[in-house]
């Protein structure tokens, strides 16, 4: 199969993920936001190797016992979409490679479910927390300060004393 | 402190005494007389940033021919201020100002690498897959291709139940030329259920190997010994339980190739470790001819390879030993042919337990 397939085709075709069919609409809505958010890189899309192309800078020396270099440098090609994710982050080639697919289902989900995509969710849900923390603590504020005005009034000349 | 270590660079076929660069066994070849140790740049007066000590080096290392000059600068500095990569650096850390100490470390260590000691000697350490590993010259650095033969193996051990063998229903694994443990150590790490004997014939080798696994608390799944399987295979098959697989990344270069390796690795890591004779097969060869008598039925060899080797082992062992199958050749992240996969035929004159 022609490797420059067309980015709408293997949205349909060739990339699934767990658990929702791409050509079912999503119901918007509060309670499927939280329930997915909670839930970490289980809805992220699963990655087609043959999709990959994967480059390993090691030079263009034999490899192997006749080569010791310490570039591990991942570079990892998503051929239909063009997104390239570059990882180095830690010494061991296997570990970047696993890191670099990790990074590329983060960025694929983005840009396949765009508002619903796992990244946008959480930072919906965050947002969503902080908004509700605030509320709660002026509400608090508001309680206390109705309290103390409804003290003063007590204590002031002309009411009841026992 | 720092100027003692001008004398780390390579003195031909001597080691500092028992405890030196190469340790009392190490045999070295060095074809052609050491050069002189280059001089390393005057430690600063003041004080400096950790982003100019790299820089200061890795300009250094250019000017001298060091290979990969950013890469050890950064591993180095990485390694004082306690990260694995300098990526992983807290944000400001390159910034700000390096203690005295830390500043004659820097160039301790820099200085090293001068004379072209590979960075996984001069940190002492090195990562393989998970794993935090102690590196010691001579005893050979893994190689990032040794990862993938680890990851195959897993995904074949995972998928097959296999030959279950001891009274416990654990599997055990052999692995011959064990280095600095990284294979058996990443297996065993990544499978509860594993044993494995790891064999080696060097003492530096073996002593490197008891310490990683003793420092990742594994010592108790894994037996090593001091042992060439060129010289005393019997004893390799009398050790050794029946194991359903054997796994070995064996010096495979060809002689020939030898003289033309990096000063890195030439001046550095064991001979015996990468010169698998003329032809490259020599450990092979023998590794295959006693696999047999080593494994269960159906217990299978992984091997890495030169690119070049693994038609020749396939007709090879189609002459030579009937009992073994070549399965499949795998390749590495570089599309090389790197990994060959065998398989020992069924055996009606097998004696030994096994359950199949």
């Amino acid at each position: 199969m022609s490797r420059l397939v067309p980015f709408i085709c293997c949205m349909y075709g060739r990339v699934t993920w767990r658990g929702l069919p791409l050509l079912t609409p999503l119901p918007p809505g509060l309670p499927r936001v939280l329930a997915v958010g909670k839930k970490d890189l289980v809805d992220f899309p699963v990655l087609n190797e043959d999709e990959l192309e994967e480059q390993f800078v090691r030079g263009s020396g034999p490899g192997g016992q006749a080569t010791n270099k310490t570039s591990n440098c991942v570079v990892l090609k998503h051929i239909p979409t063009g997104i390239v994710v570059k990882c180095h982050q830690t010494r061991s080639v296997d570990i970047n490679r696993k890191r670099a697919r990790d990074i590329m289902r983060e960025k694929l989900d983005v840009v396949y479910k765009g508002e619903l995509s796992e990244v946008v969710l959480k930072k919906k849900e965050a947002e969503l927390r902080k908004h509700e923390k605030r509320k709660k603590a002026n509400d608090n504020l508001e309680r206390k300060r109705q309290f103390k005005e409804a003290l003063a009034a007590d204590s002031k000349p002309g009411s009841d004393t026992v | 402190m720092w100027r003692t270590s001008l004398r780390a660079g390579c003195r031909g076929c001597r080691g500092f005494g028992p405890k030196g660069i190469w340790g009392s066994h190490a045999v070295r070849r060095c074809s052609a007389p050491a050069p002189a140790p280059a001089p390393a740049p005057a430690l600063p007066a003041g004080r400096i940033t950790a982003r100019q000590a790299v820089d200061v080096w890795k300009r250094h290392f250019e000017e001298r021919g060091v290979t990969e000059p950013d890469n050890s600068s950064h591993y180095i500095i990485a390694h004082l201020l306690g990260a694995k990569t300098i990526e992983s650096l807290e944000h400001g850390k390159l910034t700000e100002f390096l203690s005295r100490e830390k500043t004659e470390q820097m160039w301790q260590l820099c200085t090293r690498r001068l004379s072209r000691m590979p960075v996984q000697y001069v940190i002492e350490e090195w990562d393989f897959r998970d794993l935090t590993l102690k590196m010691r010259p001579p005893v050979f650095i893994p190689r990032p291709e040794t990862e993938e033969l680890v990851e195959l193996m897993l995904t074949d051990l995972e998928m097959e139940p296999g030959a279950k063998v001891g009274a416990d229903g654990q599997r055990t694994c052999l692995e011959v030329g064990c280095g600095s443990g990284a294979i058996s150590l990443s297996l065993l790490n990544s499978m509860p259920q594993l044993k494995s004997i790891a064999v080696d014939q060097s003492q530096d080798a073996v002593d490197l190997t008891r310490e990683n696994a003793l420092r990742l608390g594994l010592q108790d799944r894994l037996q090593v010994y001091c042992i060439d399987v060129l010289k005393d295979a019997e004893t390799v098959v009398s050790l050794c339980s029946p194991v359903s697989a054997l796994v070995s990344n064996p010096p495979y270069l060809f002689s020939e190739d030898m003289t033309s390796l990096e000063p890195e690795i030439f001046r550095f890591e064991d001979h015996a470790a990468l010169d698998g004779g003329k032809d490259g097969l020599k450990v092979i060869k023998q590794i295959l001819t006693v696999a047999p008598q080593i494994l269960t039925n159906h217990g299978r060899v992984y091997l890495e390879v030169d690119p070049r080797h693994p038609p020749l082992i396939r007709r090879w062992v189609e002459a030579n030993v009937e009992e073994m199958h070549y399965v499949e050749t795998r390749h590495d992240i570089n599309g090389r042919p790197r990994f060959c996969i065998l398989q020992k035929k069924k055996s009606n004159k097998d004696h030994r337990l096994d359950q199949d």
